[in-house]
């Protein structure tokens, strides 16, 4: 499905301010990754180094997951550092790319989130589902 | 994500002796308390024989106030001037690193300037003002993970050292209350607490402990040390902890946990045995890697 919105606006224009959903740090507690994804309602928290390079990301996938595959108590659980748990080379998306493109990528993919990065790696927002299909949706031309 | 440290204790003219992954198992150890130069100096010397004999590095430790004893009139200890002029000639005399533990914030500073390593109790493990000061004095510290803690909380107390600056953290197992009057050991906690990339030690004499369980005194079960020791051993400690006396039915502190001196021959050349057997099993074998989780 292409529309003007799709091939046009790029992702830059949708994507969540670094401010607007998780950002940790390697060593923070998966038990702050828990609280933060349920302050900011979302089911993901990015996971930079203190130059702001992406350096994993962590899910709601990823808690339900573990749950049944780490035979911990909870409280262990919530004490390891979310980088541990996270997923170390997630698929990114560009500011410049399309919302064409980040579309197919969610879809072929079977996800709601894709972080957004610059050309070095460091990360510059959240591309989220919902602002998204808003923003598909609102372009002129769509009912 | 965490990188394997290694510590280095010792400073001056004394030995140099480096605790980690994939060194020789280092021996920290001595009788409890101070009791007085004599007795110090004596143990110090049958000690420090036994550890050139089996060719094992050794630091030095003694206490010089006990402030945790669970009477108000056991034996509290020499104190901080005397006790610490006591270690300072011991250093000098046989050129080995010396620890002792501190439970007020304000020995910390003297601690340090003597010590080559200063050690916090397990029951102040937590306590910020106790880590705060141990990090300043520019030693590495040796940290014992509380009786009611558990080895992945001790995280917390790793990142407050860690955020004063310390130079270097061994974590020490003495054991986990099971009930009242009873520790018992979860040999788990050390790859657990190997994960905060610190070097992890078994304090073997401290394990074998029943806190207070004889009125107003603790009673241990001795005849344990020598399997836990060598069960610690195989589970990856790189150091071990064991005090010692000449004459435990008359050790001014701890006598019924501290390890007989004639035993401890016997105890650390099995401790040493196991350790260089479990790194050729490592070489043989590589890593633990059998989890099935993440």
């Amino acid at each position: 499905m292409s529309t003007p919105a799709t091939e046009s606006r790029r992702v830059a224009d949708v994507a969540l301010g670094l401010d607007r959903f998780p950002v940790l740090r390697p060593n923070d507690l998966l038990k702050t990754a828990l609280e933060q994804m349920t302050a900011k309602r979302l089911g993901i928290v990015c996971i930079t180094d203190e130059a702001g390079q992406l350096q994993g990301i962590f899910t709601d996938g990823d808690i339900r997951r573990h749950l049944l595959t780490v035979q911990r108590p909870f409280a262990a659980f919530f004490s390891d550092d979310i980088i541990d748990h996270a997923q170390r080379k997630p698929t990114t998306v560009s500011g410049e790319s399309s919302l064409r493109e980040a579309l197919d990528i969610m879809a072929r993919l079977q996800i709601w989130d894709l972080p957004v990065v610059d050309g070095s790696g460091r990360l510059i927002g959240l591309l989220h589902l919902h602002p998204l299909v808003e923003a598909v949706l609102a372009a002129p031309g769509r009912a | 994500m965490t990188t394997d440290k290694i510590v280095e204790v010792g400073y001056g003219k004394v030995a140099r002796v480096r605790i980690g992954k994939g060194l020789p198992l280092a021996y920290i150890g001595g009788p409890c308390a101070i009791e007085s130069r004599d007795h110090t100096f004596r143990m110090a010397e049958a000690i420090g024989e036994i550890c050139r004999k089996l060719d094992m590095p050794w630091i030095f430790k003694a206490c010089y106030d006990k402030d945790c004893r669970s009477a108000a009139d056991s034996f509290h200890g020499v104190g901080l001037e005397e006790g610490l002029r006591i270690l300072a000639d011991v250093r000098d005399a046989f050129g080995v690193p010396v620890v002792s533990d501190f439970s007020d914030p304000a020995w910390g500073p003297a601690t340090g300037e003597v010590c080559d390593l200063v050690q916090v109790p397990a029951y102040l493990c937590r306590q910020t003002s106790v880590l705060r000061a141990a990090a300043k004095t520019g030693r590495p510290v040796h940290l014992k993970k509380g009786q009611f803690m558990s080895p992945w909380n001790m995280k917390n107390s790793v990142r407050k050292l860690e955020s004063f600056g310390c130079v270097g953290t061994i974590l020490a197992d003495r054991g986990t209350f099971f009930g009242y009057n009873m520790l018992v050991n979860d040999m788990t906690c050390f790859p657990i607490m190997a994960r905060t990339g610190c070097p992890v030690c078994f304090d073997a004499t401290h394990s074998i402990q029943m806190p207070t369980s004889m009125g107003n005194v603790s009673g241990g079960q001795r005849e344990f040390i020598p399997a836990l020791v060598r069960a610690a051993v195989a589970c990856g400690i790189q150091a071990l902890f064991m005090e010692t006396h000449d004459n435990p039915p008359k050790a001014l502190s701890d006598p019924n946990t501290v390890l007989d001196l004639k035993h401890l021959e016997f105890v650390l050349a099995q401790a040493k045995r196991v350790h260089e057997t479990r790194l050729s099993l490592l070489q043989e074998f590589g890593e633990d890697n059998v989890h099935t989780g993440h």
